[in-house]
């Protein structure tokens, strides 16, 4: 395989990064398909020249085929020093860059421009970042703010003053998309505190995005992600967000799917394109 | 009364910044009584229902007679936020 050619396909820097996240962690298809959002079918053929080349192993398990990197060949270290230097960066994939912060266990640190260590820091970003994308897109760039909005100041309201690790949250931006992440407690220990019967990630999520319940005790509100997925769905936009084990997917057809994904991330990862 | 919420800023997103406004409202804007409260949104950039829930669960608390009224505004982040803090029960 031609290392070279690594940084000229997006969806093979993005299927490496996931595997780098965790070099012992096998992964299936369309579970790759999942956590990066990049088709099946591209996956299938930048794993297939990647086992050919000896860099992947796969092997069969019931009636999946397992994809997991293999560390003992030569390319291992050179490809890892290669993903380190080859921007994977905010521009290229905030998404993986997200999901590698929020899936280790424990905290690793951000590059400082998508760190958002305060609110008034991630307010005074997303104040910046909104009328940048105005002189794009217009007004609609007020919407991706006050969505984004209401998925970050979430972030902080549900865990200031009890972050498990690291305070604070991710915040990026690439062409028509958002990414914001947290190490905090998740949506099932919040919904938790007043609905204590929320059996799994999955449940809290539908609760959260459907009913207007708040999981700070005691108040009467709750409204910032029904908002969310009311303008997400109104706009056609689209929207993941993955809490604990549970994905909730917005998509532009206007459907609303939650899955149970096979890893556990800490906190909340969302990515709305708009 | 009118409250140009402006004032507060154009960018209107957090919970905190939606209480510190309304107790700065309620300490020199609003009067001890009134009939009517009316919010003005123009000029305003981003409003989001946090923010706006914020402010109105104060606002009602203390003025629980008083009729709140929205002047019109074609920003579309404050007619979601406002469909949205409807829709509420």
């Amino acid at each position: 395989m031609d290392l070279f050619k690594l940084s000229t396909s997006n969806s093979r820097l993005k299927i490496l990064n996931l595997f780098l996240t965790d070099p012992n962690r096998a992964y299936y298809l369309h579970e790759i398909a999942k956590l990066t959002s990049i088709s099946a079918g591209n996956i299938r053929r930048e794993l297939k020249i990647m086992v050919k080349s000896g860099l992947f192993q796969s092997y069969r398990q019931g009636r999946l085929v397992y994809f997991i990197i293999n560390q003992d060949t030569v390319l291992f270290e050179a490809v890892k020093t290669l993903m380190k230097n080859a921007s994977v960066s905010a521009n290229e994939d905030i998404y993986g860059q997200a999901l590698s912060w929020v899936s280790k266990p424990t905290a690793s640190s951000l590059p400082k421009e998508i760190y958002c260590q305060t609110r008034d820091i991630f307010l005074a970003r997303l104040q910046s970042f909104a009328e940048r994308l105005e002189i794009k897109i217009g007004t609609d760039a007020y919407l991706v703010a006050a969505v984004a909005g209401e998925i970050g100041n979430n972030s902080f309201d549900h865990n200031l003053g009890n972050w498990p690790d690291l305070p604070g949250i991710c915040f990026a931006s690439s062409p028509n998309r958002v990414v914001l992440a947290d190490r905090g407690q998740g949506i099932l220990k919040t919904i938790r505190n007043v609905r204590p019967q929320v059996k799994n990630d999955a449940r809290a999520l539908k609760v959260a995005f459907t009913e207007v319940v708040s999981g700070r005790y005691g108040e009467k509100r709750g409204n910032g992600l029904k908002f969310v997925s009311s303008v997400v769905s109104d706009k056609n936009w689209s929207l993941r967000f993955q809490s604990g084990r549970a994905l909730l997917e917005l998509s532009k057809e206007k459907k609303l799917k939650i899955t149970e994904m096979p890893g556990i991330i800490r906190g909340c990862l969302a990515m709305l394109k708009y | 009364m009118t409250i140009k919420l402006y004032k507060f800023g154009d960018f209107l997103i957090s919970r905190p910044a939606g209480r510190d406004a309304y107790l700065s409202a309620k300490a020199y804007l609003l009067n001890k009584k009134a009939d009517a409260i009316e919010l003005d949104f123009e000029k305003i950039k981003v409003l989001t229902p946090s923010w706006l829930d914020e402010f109105l669960m104060m606002l009602k608390k203390d003025y629980p007679e008083a009729e709140i009224k929205y002047r019109p505004s074609d920003n579309p982040t404050v007619i979601s936020s406002l469909k949205t803090i409807s829709q509420s029960p």
